[in-house]
């Protein structure tokens, strides 16, 4: 198997096919967290593809020997925001975040379940700021370490930290909401 | 370790990322405070299930889409600039050559006035005092634009001051 900066290489020369093989095992992780930042999955497609564009554009800046994740995760996270500041949806983040409606598959009892989990994560995400949603989904989501998260978000680690630790509290404070929601559903 | 300060490290606890320094002391504080330890268990447990729903709720591309950006991506390819060629094309370059070129106009605006004045001699008070009083006697009379020309003799240091007129005819004053 070919590795990562020999796939760039290729890229580079000119063999296309290569870049598919590159991104093929980010492709997920990419569109779930333009999706979680966006809140839209149309809007997380774009934003994708506007950072496959940038990364196709500017493969030849990238150092070899540095982390391809990490770089094309940072694009994808700029191109998030880019798309955020200019629909001026900040503020109405909130708001799409709490519509619910997105295919999940045929199956109706896995469509609900994974409509029940998505109103979950909603809540659990609604109160964090763009910062703080990126750092927690970079490092519980996509599992990055504190070092890879600042990089991407171009930030200090001690600031990693904080908006980690900020992010965590929030969610417990809405985790804990929602399991006593659901023990008061069942008492009925 | 007070209760305080563990509580505030207690988010970055459940996920390890507490320098081992300290984890030994705040293992030590929750054994002993329950209240520590519960909130301690409730940010584990928030955690692994944000996790799990984050896990499930994985977004992934329908195949025709996934091969539709690849291609677009590939076709939108521009030519890369080289950073051999710097301006107009590199911004951080663009915006410094604008910086400097507006820095040098402002100081050539600055500088460039005071310089002709030594140089023409009209820096001294005792010149532009004359001058503002003629002319200020001369726009009490009339309302007619004005243009005073002043020759100075550099050996014997005599002024001839001539009001002109907007058609420039010379102005006589009394």
């Amino acid at each position: 198997m070919k590795s990562e900066d020999e796939l760039v290489e290729e890229v580079l020369c000119g063999n296309h096919s290569s870049f598919e093989l590159l991104l093929e095992p980010y492709r997920q992780g990419l569109l779930s967290m333009a999706y979680r930042l966006t809140g839209n999955l149309e809007e997380a497609k774009e934003v994708c593809q506007e950072a496959l564009i940038k990364v196709y554009r500017h493969l030849s800046r990238f150092k070899k020997g540095r982390s391809f994740k990490s770089w094309i995760y940072r694009i994808t996270v700029n191109s998030a925001y880019d798309s955020l500041r200019k629909k001026k949806k900040y503020e109405d983040l909130v708001e799409s975040q709490k519509k619910v409606g997105l295919s999940a598959g045929h199956d109706p009892e896995r469509q609900l379940m994974n409509t029940e989990i998505k109103a979950k994560i909603e809540t659990c995400l609604k109160d964090l700021s763009p910062k703080e949603k990126a750092t927690f989904l970079l490092r519980d989501g996509e599992g990055f370490s504190i070092q890879e998260a600042s990089e991407i978000l171009k930030c200090s680690s001690i600031s990693i930290r904080t908006h980690l630790s900020r992010a965590r509290k929030k969610i417990r404070e809405q985790f804990e909401k929602i399991n006593f929601a659901e023990t008061k559903e069942v008492r009925r | 370790m007070n209760c305080k300060k563990v509580r505030r490290l207690l988010p970055l606890m459940a996920g390890s990322e507490i320098p081992k320094s300290k984890i030994l002391s705040l293992k030590a504080h929750l054994e002993e405070c329950s209240k520590c330890r519960q909130e301690y268990d409730s940010y584990v447990l928030s955690l692994e299930k944000a996790k799990e729903w984050l896990a499930k709720d994985r977004k992934d591309w329908e195949e025709s889409d996934w091969q539709q950006a690849l291609q677009r991506a590939i076709k939108d390819k521009k030519p890369e600039v080289t950073p051999l060629v710097p301006w107009p094309f590199k911004k951080v370059w663009a915006y410094s050559f604008i910086g400097m070129l507006v820095a040098a106009l402002t100081l050539l605006f600055i500088i460039r006035p005071s310089i002709m004045q030594k140089k023409m001699g009209l820096g001294s008070e005792k010149f532009t005092q004359e001058q503002a009083q003629l002319l200020r006697s001369f726009q009490e009379e009339s309302e007619q634009d004005v243009v005073s020309m002043t020759l100075v003799s550099k050996e014997t240091g005599l002024k001839i001051v001539w009001f002109l007129n907007k058609n420039f005819e010379l102005e006589v004053k009394e």
